[in-house]
């Protein structure tokens, strides 16, 4: 019993600092955000308009979705899943077949999303058995799971006129439909990872494995719970993906990889594990998305959007291993 | 001296998988052996199934050209990786390289001066890695992951809306592709850059550095080794590497375009997984091994082109092949993940 309280008690020991480190974060992102917003804004009026709304909102909703997922696996101490782009292709193809099939689209949606944990329980059980490092595993999975692909399709879409196709296309509230589940998994795995004890044993083993270890915090559990946890959001993402997306192929979700690394590092989730705020993925995956929509005002090329991308991701980790060299130190 | 036995039987056992230096046991146990034996397997599998004319000079040429490019760049970028900082945008740099000599060719530049300012701009994305890496102590994966995006989006840039730049330098053409003794010249060189890099891996003083450096920085750090000039003199290099890279391909191909050296860096980084270096560990693998993974990984690719077998098989086999390797390096002793 005392031994239970500890554990509950103990990861919670360090949050002060990080609450402040949290608030910096946010505010920044915040800043950040608004600065590119009011910026478009001066220079093109008619930015601030409901289509950019609707073209941000539609972007935040996959990349959101994904981002959990992989913030899932970051602060666990998994570093990076490389494997997203299989599993949300494998979960979209499943979505595809089954709404071809007529099946309910509840039940499109369930087959989706356990799809996604068995390609994240699948990756797992070779991380723990064969104890290979994550970004190794995940490598592989994804090439081998990318080939295997277009070996099984070329090009898929859902059918016109299907349940899942009208939740694609739907709005609610002046915002597309596919927002909302969005908005609600990061508010939710945000308070669940905060404060309910599986989520502070993610973190802690995240954090140090060993002490987590030494409070009888099961590493291989931790490891294929988050994995398959991570997995889950893969598969819906893949509901809101094949909803929305039009014909894709095995390689469609290549480009959205490196927009849900960065949202998760801008967000302040360490890749080292054990540190992080969900609820900054809202800000982050919002800051980012927005971005494309501005520079088409800008009337800057589509290309131009990688660079931006890009020199964000090199400054967030360059911020990311400066703070983490800094709490090392004191 | 019963005292001493006692110490170093104690020795042992601490050590756990202790094993006596036996130099003929290591030549066929280590790193470079399983791929050296992959690699003949590889062999064997292409006289047996293709026939001899999987060995002939004219089916070695084929080879030997593709692999001209990641030979010099894995060579290069091995450094980076035995020095513990992995260089993801290789794949990138060599894109940028060949469209910005592509680009100073077709304004008319003397090709010295075209390679030499490429060189230059090349040498700069390197030293940015290193900033953010060493100075700020970014992770090596995400911070090259960002290089390679922002530099791909400038290459898009740079070939502008034609998706590509023609610059076509018969001189430079007739150099790169030039035959020797049936085989092409800069196949020959980038296997002496190779030999050349193993010879500074393992005789030289600063071969002994990036290793030291890669294995345990604190360590190294302590035997008085600078351990940020040592990372960034092979993020240099890997950048190096990478531009004399996309220099060659522009020469092979008379143009450069956005898409060129893309998704190189996990095709190389790949194979030398295979040939036993680590993304995520410095101070293992060898430039031999790591060049005998790559000639293993375009031979399958070779194989399975002449057999007309859909190309998507190939990423099966690397991706299988790279979990063999990594689980091997770890059965031999490598880092277990927790």
């Amino acid at each position: 019993m005392s031994l239970d309280r500890t554990m509950e008690s103990a990861p919670a020991a360090t949050p002060p600092k990080l609450r402040l480190g949290d608030w910096g974060t946010g505010l920044t992102l915040v800043a950040v955000w608004l600065l590119l917003i009011a910026a478009t804004g001066l220079y093109r009026p008619d930015f601030l308009s409901h289509q950019t709304l609707l073209a941000v909102a539609f972007t935040m909703s996959v990349v959101g979705v994904l981002a959990i997922g992989m913030g899932i696996i970051s602060i666990s101490g998994g570093f990076i899943d490389l494997s997203q782009p299989a599993g949300l292709i494998l979960a979209s193809l499943v979505a595809v077949r089954l709404s071809e099939a007529g099946v309910p689209f509840a039940l499109v949606i369930l087959g989706s999303v356990l799809t996604g944990m068995v390609w994240g329980a699948f990756n797992a059980a070779i991380v723990v058995l064969a104890k290979i490092n994550p970004v190794i595993v995940t490598l592989a999975t994804n090439f081998i799971g990318l080939a295997v692909l277009y070996l099984v399709f070329q090009l898929a879409q859902v059918p016109n006129g299907s349940e899942i196709y009208n939740f694609g296309r739907a709005r609610l509230l002046e915002v597309p439909l596919l927002w909302w589940p969005m908005l609600l998994l990061v508010i939710v795995v945000g308070y669940l990872m905060r404060s309910t004890r599986y989520g502070r044993h993610a973190v802690a083993v995240g954090g140090n494995r060993a002490a987590a270890q030494a409070r009888g915090i099961s590493l291989k559990k931790t490891r294929f719970a988050t994995f398959t946890a991570a997995g889950g959001f893969v598969g819906f993402a893949a509901v809101l993906f094949a909803s929305a997306a039009g014909p894709f192929n095995p390689s469609s979700a290549n480009t959205l990889q490196l927009n849900v690394i960065a949202a998760v590092i801008l967000a302040g989730i360490s890749l080292a594990g054990g540190r992080g705020n969900f609820w900054m993925l809202l800000l982050s995956v919002g800051f980012l998305s927005t971005i494309p929509t501005a520079l088409v005002f800008y009337g800057l090329s589509s290309d131009t959007q990688s660079i931006f991308q890009g020199i964000l991701l090199i400054i967030a980790v360059a911020i990311d291993g400066y703070r983490a060299r800094r709490s090392m130190q004191t | 001296m019963t005292d001493t036995t006692a110490n170093r039987s104690a020795g042992q056992e601490t050590l756990g998988a202790y094993v006596p230096h036996h130099p003929i046991r290591d030549a066929l146990t280590g790193s470079v052996a399983s791929i050296a034996f992959t690699f003949i397997v590889v062999i064997a599998v292409g006289l047996l199934w293709v026939g001899p004319r999987f060995l002939s000079l004219g089916n070695v040429s084929i080879i030997g050209t593709f692999l001209v490019v990641p030979l010099i760049v894995g060579a290069c970028s091995g450094f980076a990786l035995l020095a513990g900082v992995v260089d993801l945008s290789i794949g990138s740099i060599v894109g940028i390289s060949s469209a910005m000599f592509a680009l100073f060719l077709s304004m008319g530049w003397n090709i010295w001066l075209a390679a030499g300012v490429t060189l230059l701009a090349c040498l700069l994305f390197g030293g940015i890695n290193a900033l953010a890496i060493v100075r700020f102590g970014a992770d090596p994966i995400a911070a090259t992951l960002g290089m390679l995006t922002a530099l791909r989006g400038i290459t898009w840039v740079l070939v502008g809306n034609q998706r590509m730049i023609p610059a076509f330098d018969l001189n430079w053409f007739s150099i790169v592709t030039m035959p020797v003794l049936g085989l092409p010249l800069f196949f020959l060189i980038a296997i002496g850059l190779t030999l050349a890099a193993a010879l500074v891996v393992t005789k030289t003083r600063l071969g002994r550095h990036v290793q030291a450096v890669g294995g345990d920085a604190r360590a190294a750090a302590r035997a008085g080794i600078s351990v940020n000039r040592v990372r960034t003199f092979a993020l240099l290099l890997s950048a190096l590497g990478a531009g004399i890279g996309g220099i060659i391909y522009e020469g092979q191909l008379g143009s450069a375009a956005g898409a060129t050296g893309f998704g190189l860096e996990f095709q190389v980084y790949a194979a030398l997984m295979i040939g036993g270096y680590s993304i995520l560990r410095g101070g293992v693998g060898n430039p031999i091994g790591g060049a005998l993974g790559l000639l293993a990984v375009a031979g399958v690719t070779n194989i399975l082109d002449l057999q007309a077998i859909s190309p998507y098989y190939v990423n099966i086999i690397v991706g299988l092949l790279l979990l063999a390797a990594v689980l091997l390096d770890r059965l031999r002793g490598g880092d277990a993940y927790e």
